[in-house]
């Protein structure tokens, strides 16, 4: 499905941190600073899971957050979209082989778009943003 | 918080955390709280814990230079230079002497990008959105320099054992040299912006104060140490890479104040300057780089089979935007290390939250907790512990806390 | 704090002077980076446990030291623990660094803990208690550092025996499976089943090889 010409709501993102090395939250901070400056068409992060419609997961999922990703996610009203941001929390990337996590993300969550790069650079992360919206725009299509 | 609790006077708990993942590991704090007022204060880190050292014991060191990219996204060089130094050490090999100033140049273009980083997320956190809009937009300049000097703007992965992946071309001086200039001359404007501005004055001026005692006790690094009147500086002190052929001088607040506190203020003041140093160090790399190789040895299998004749064991350091980072490294005639110890430099600073946030107040939680620059940091969630009930209070409310009291002080 | 800068020779012989019997070796390592090549120096000293306060003690009197970070290594019968220190830091180009090494034999893995004089080192020592098994004496704080509270007791990631990680409890995230809640494949004909087998061959032939070699060939 193709995005609707006037967005039908400003796509509000929550970031869940669930071990990553950091690298992709900054790109994703970057991503929403004036460079790219999604906020024009309403796209910006928020600070709660109850007031968002996507949420962005980073990292391979250490055991304690596992809960708490659970958790978020839960939290998130429906319709809701999950992303996945880096290579780590698609499949583990160099932290495959650890002792410590319960990942990949999609073995917790059930996740729509995946974001491949260790880290994906603002412009890839944008673009699964569109392409979450238009997920969700699809569900809510459906919903109707 | 209900209003009418009787427990609501009585020193109560606030846990928050865990935090934004920004540290190698990030932290769970517990605070004691007496009114506003925070009476003893606790944290745990370890929250997204992934055993790094443990994978790397099983890998080889060519593949571990990868995973040290990946130990701070922020720090992309400063891990994996501490390590290659160290397996250099024990391997006795001599890094190229060009490789030693491209090691250097790459180094400072991380700690320009981390520090307007940081200056932003303080800002951030009291309330100052503009200014970070403002220092995330100037920071895109060093990112596309260090994206055209290493092809990523993250995790450069330009480090190797024995040197370096790619040289800097005498075409890619003009831009180099653009960028400098260009923060030549933000840096007036952002000294204003930040040390003259009365909001962040009142904001940061005697609050979160690290004495010098206190910062030599708990082993403090870094830019944190610094702005507590502490001469310590590896790049000055013990030359490594490029940086003993430079004229460094460390950044101490003393210098442009007059005087130290060992306050946040000291500590922002400490950062923007640093941004102005290491564009200092870059153009003395330029003008005196050597011509050569880059390389120890180009041959991977080469160097793999150096590493079943190394033995031995070696440190390496490196002073990161954050303060030292060291590796300890430990071969046995394998091609992996037997031992493996990475010290982050956020790792050293974090007892240092202790003095400084007891008896401050909970709206200064946020600032004092970023002024030591633990990578990001954005508390994640916040648990009230009152009299027996537990209510969740959010980041957003934490950090609407601390903008409201900008406010207060403002009217 | 004496007021002249020792030279590295100098400190080790200090070292000998005050512990006497206590230190085991020592060896002073230079590194010249760069093109004026600037030597820096690093100082290891091996020691006796007994002698690891003292020790501390005698470099405190030297020069008050910038503890880094305290590591550790399993060599099969005992424990290493290295102590990395850093003296005379904010002069210019002359700072050294010291590590001091105890080894802790496997039967007594005890150690004094250090806080009282460098309260900074229980950090530290928290790190040291989870992650090799050791047991840090007095320490002020005694909790887990990094690793989570439902972690198995007796388990030590840096152990290289049997208290180490089992294999049990790393899961590989790359692996990749046919999903367990399909039903199972239909009774294969003979030559597709001759084709089932080429799979899996080729998959033996993909998976099996040696890491090194792959990384060695994505760089060349």
């Amino acid at each position: 499905m193709k995005l609707t010409k006037s967005f039908n709501r400003s796509l509000w993102a929550f970031h869940f941190n669930s071990g990553s090395c950091n690298g992709c939250e900054i790109e994703i901070v970057a991503a929403i600073t004036p460079r790219y400056d999604p906020e024009r068409f309403g796209i910006k992060l928020v600070g709660s899971p109850r007031h968002a419609d996507l949420l962005i997961v980073t990292g391979p999922v250490v055991k304690k957050m596992r809960d708490r990703l659970l958790r978020v996610y839960e939290q998130v009203p429906d319709p809701k979209v999950v992303m996945c941001v880096g290579v780590c929390g698609s499949s583990g990337g160099p932290f495959y082989d650890s002792y410590n996590l319960d990942g990949p993300v999609d073995d917790v969550i059930p996740v729509d778009v995946y974001v491949p790069g260790c880290p994906p650079r603002p412009e890839a992360i944008i673009y699964g943003v569109v392409r979450a919206q238009e997920k969700l725009e699809r569900l809510e299509g459906e919903r109707a | 918080m209900s209003d009418g609790n009787p427990a609501k006077t009585t020193p109560y708990t606030v846990p928050i955390g865990p935090i934004h993942p920004a540290l190698k590991e990030p932290v769970m704090f517990t605070f004691r709280m007496n009114g506003e007022q925070i009476e003893k204060a606790d944290f745990a880190p370890g929250q997204t814990h992934r055993g790094i050292e443990w994978m790397g014991m099983r890998r080889n060191p060519i593949q571990i230079v990868h995973l040290t990219d990946r130990i701070c996204g922020i720090c992309g060089v400063s891990h994996s230079l501490a390590f290659a130094r160290a397996v250099e050490q024990i391997m006795e090999i001599d890094v190229p002497e060009r490789a030693d100033y491209i090691r250097a140049i790459i180094a400072e273009f991380e700690r320009i990008q981390s520090h307007l980083l940081w200056a932003g997320m303080a800002a951030h956190e009291l309330g100052f959105d503009t200014l970070l809009h403002l220092t995330w937009r100037v920071r895109e300049q060093a990112m596309d320099t260090i994206e055209l000097l290493t092809g990523n703007r993250v995790n450069y992965g330009i480090i190797q054992i024995g040197g370096v992946r790619r040289d800097i071309t005498p075409d890619q001086h003009p831009a180099i040299h653009e960028c400098l200039d260009y923060y030549r001359d933000l840096q007036g404007k952002l000294l204003r912006i930040f040390l003259e501005d009365a909001t962040i004055q009142m904001r940061c001026r005697d609050c979160g104060i690290l004495t010098r005692d206190d910062a030599l006790r708990l082993c403090t690094v870094g830019p944190t140490a610094r702005a507590s009147g502490v001469n310590m500086d590896v790049r000055v002190d013990f030359p490594y890479a490029a940086y003993g052929d430079l004229d460094i001088e460390p950044i101490l607040p003393d210098r442009y104040l007059g005087e130290t506190r060992g306050d946040v203020f000291d500590r922002i003041v400490v950062r923007l300057l640093e941004v102005e140093q290491s564009a200092g160090i870059i153009r003395q790399c330029l003008d005196v780089m050597p011509a050569g190789d880059i390389l120890w040895e180009t041959k991977i299998p080469k160097i793999l089979a150096a590493f079943k004749k190394a033995h031995g064991e070696a440190v390496g350091r490196h002073e990161a935007p954050r303060g030292e980072v060291l590796h300890y490294v430990r071969m046995d005639g394998k091609e992996h290390p037997t031992a493996w110890k990475v010290k982050a430099s956020s790792y050293s600073n974090l007892m240092s939250w202790i003095p400084m946030l007891e008896g401050e107040q909970i709206a200064d939680i946020p600032i004092i907790v970023a002024s030591i620059d633990p990578c990001l940091s954005c508390t994640d969630r916040v648990a009230v512990v009152r009299g027996g009930r537990r209510s969740i209070m959010t980041k957003e409310e934490l950090h609407r806390l601390s903008v409201e009291k900008t406010r207060r002080l403002m009217r | 704090m004496s007021g002249r800068r020792m030279t590295p020779d100098e400190v080790v012989a200090v070292f000998a002077r005050e512990l006497g019997g206590g230190v085991r070796g020592t060896r002073i390592a230079e590194r010249r980076e760069g093109a004026k090549k600037h030597p820096s120096y690093t100082i290891w000293i091996d020691l006796d446990r007994e002698a690891l306060k003292p020790a501390i003690r005698t470099l405190i009197d030297i020069h008050f030291p910038h503890l880094s970070v305290i590591s550790g290594t399993d060599i099969g019968t005992a424990v290493e623990l290295n102590y990395h220190f850093s003296i005379y830091y904010g002069t210019k180009g002359g700072e050294y660094m010291v590590t001091l090494t105890v080894a802790l034999p496997k039967d007594d893995l005890r150690v004094p803990t250090i806080a009282d004089l460098i309260p900074g080192a229980v950090f530290s020592e928290r790190e040291k208690q989870e992650m090799l098994g050791v047991e840090v004496v007095g320490i002020p704080d005694g909790r887990r550092l990094f690793l989570p509270e439902e972690f198995p007791e007796g388990v030590y990631p840096w152990r290289k025996d049997g208290t180490g990680i089992p294999d049990a409890m790393v899961k590989d995230l790359w692996a990749v499976g046919r999903p367990a809640n399909r039903p199972a494949r239909p009774v294969v004909a003979r030559e597709v089943q001759g084709e089932v087998q080429a799979a899996e061959k080729e998959e033996a032939k993909v998976t099996g090889r040696a890491p090194s070699t792959e990384e060695a060939e994505r760089h060349e």
